[in-house]
């Protein structure tokens, strides 16, 4: 049963309940951080890194909060850890601090980081709730990675910043334009859900 | 734990239980910080230094100690500005700074003796768009600078040939042209803090 339970919260926001594509829940990091397969990476482990732990962190709590102050408390929470993502990153990995710039800060904002607490973190016990952070965090991540694919190689005929694509390509530069994010993650989800999600409802 | 609503429990206890959260964070945040301040600030310097150095058109190897011996046995410190030894004279190294698409463009500006000519060029900071403005850090947009003299003349990507003419970053006309009227601008600026003014 508790095994059960495990696999499922862990394998929920895999699939059929994405955060990215079923919920359309951090669109706007989505959109700003993907022309980038390097950024996109970094940005999304910080991600995952401030959901597992400000859901397990809440659920810990989840006893203890005046519901009336809760949403003071889970940003607090949240911006504690994505602080402290940001510090790391400035003291340990500089080129990349000074590439992703203020994206890191803007974590705080991630809608799927408070929707887990709120969601779930507040209803369920720290271990589960960690997992399920870092499986939400993870099934952004996949997502993210793939709509950076696209981005990257087309927009710059290139991936993880090598060029892979010979002097014949021409660049789409309305690929790393953010157009280029709305056309890529539109055309996913309308793909996933026609394909992969129908047949699993059917 | 259903107890009726008491002034403690409206009023106090939600206001402890914030002051102890924040308190915890900010204790947590705070010496994270002080534990990782000299490495950050020794990063900052270190980039700092390296930008001094391509402007100069000094070689030097790309680690923290490369930089800090090319920094101190070719550069010369001096009051705003910085000097190096080129072959052919004296190069003058100015800061300089101005406003980008999002934010403060910030860089180095390396003058042959003349003070007009392009040593070299580095971005210091910048926060234009990731993929597109941020394309500024490039070395094939800082090196074309090199040895050419203002007023500069932007043309489209992977075109220019003229002596005055530098390639604008395609999807970034705005960054392109703030930046255009930075190195525009680097020879009287030069002029005015080599002399103090």
């Amino acid at each position: 049963m508790a095994k059960n339970t495990l696999r499922k919260t862990f394998i929920e926001p895999l699939g059929k309940n994405n955060p990215v594509f079923v919920q359309i829940l951090g669109i706007c990091s989505t959109l700003a951080v993907t022309n980038k397969l390097q950024n996109t990476l970094v940005m999304t482990l910080g991600v995952m890194f401030t959901t597992a732990l400000s859901s397990f962190t809440l659920s810990l709590l989840r006893n203890h909060i005046p519901s009336r102050i809760r949403m003071m408390v889970e940003t607090m929470i949240i911006a504690t850890f994505v602080i402290i993502v940001d510090i790391v990153l400035k003291a340990f990995y500089p080129e990349m601090w000074k590439q992703l710039g203020p994206y890191v800060g803007l974590i705080i904002t991630n809608c799927i980081i408070m929707g887990r607490v709120e969601a779930f973190a507040l209803q369920n016990k720290p271990m589960l709730s960690l997992v399920d952070g870092l499986a939400s965090g993870l099934g952004y991540t996949y997502v993210l990675l793939a709509i950076a694919f696209v981005r990257e190689l087309l927009g710059t005929g290139s991936l993880w910043g090598f060029r892979i694509l010979g002097s014949w390509w021409t660049n789409w530069s309305i690929m790393i334009m953010p157009p280029g994010g709305f056309f890529v993650l539109a055309i996913l989800i309308w793909v996933i859900r026609e394909t992969i999600m129908k047949e699993a409802k059917a | 734990m259903n107890a009726q609503p008491t002034f403690y429990r409206e009023r106090i206890y939600p206001l402890l239980f914030m002051f102890i959260v924040t308190f915890l964070c900010i204790l947590l945040t705070a010496g994270i910080y002080l534990l990782t301040q000299d490495r950050a600030s020794a990063n900052e310097l270190s980039f700092t230094r390296r930008a001094i150095l391509q402007a100069g058109g000094v070689s030097f190897e790309n680690t923290t100690a490369g930089i800090e011996l090319a920094f101190n046995e070719k550069i010369v410190v001096e009051d705003g500005y910085y000097t190096t030894q080129g072959p052919e004279g004296t190069r003058y190294i100015i800061p300089l700074q101005g406003p980008g698409l999002w934010g403060t463009i910030a860089i180095m500006v390396g003058l042959g003796e003349d003070m007009k000519t392009f040593s070299g060029l580095a971005i210091v900071s910048q926060n234009e768009t990731p993929g597109l403005g941020a394309r500024i850090e490039e070395s094939w947009f800082t090196g074309q600078f090199q040895g050419k003299t203002a007023p500069f003349v932007m043309v489209e990507e992977g075109t220019a040939s003229a002596q005055n003419e530098v390639d604008a970053i395609t999807g970034a006309t705005r960054t392109s042209e703030y930046f255009l009227n930075l190195t525009n601008r680097a020879a009287d600026d030069a002029q005015s803090i080599i002399r103090g003014e």
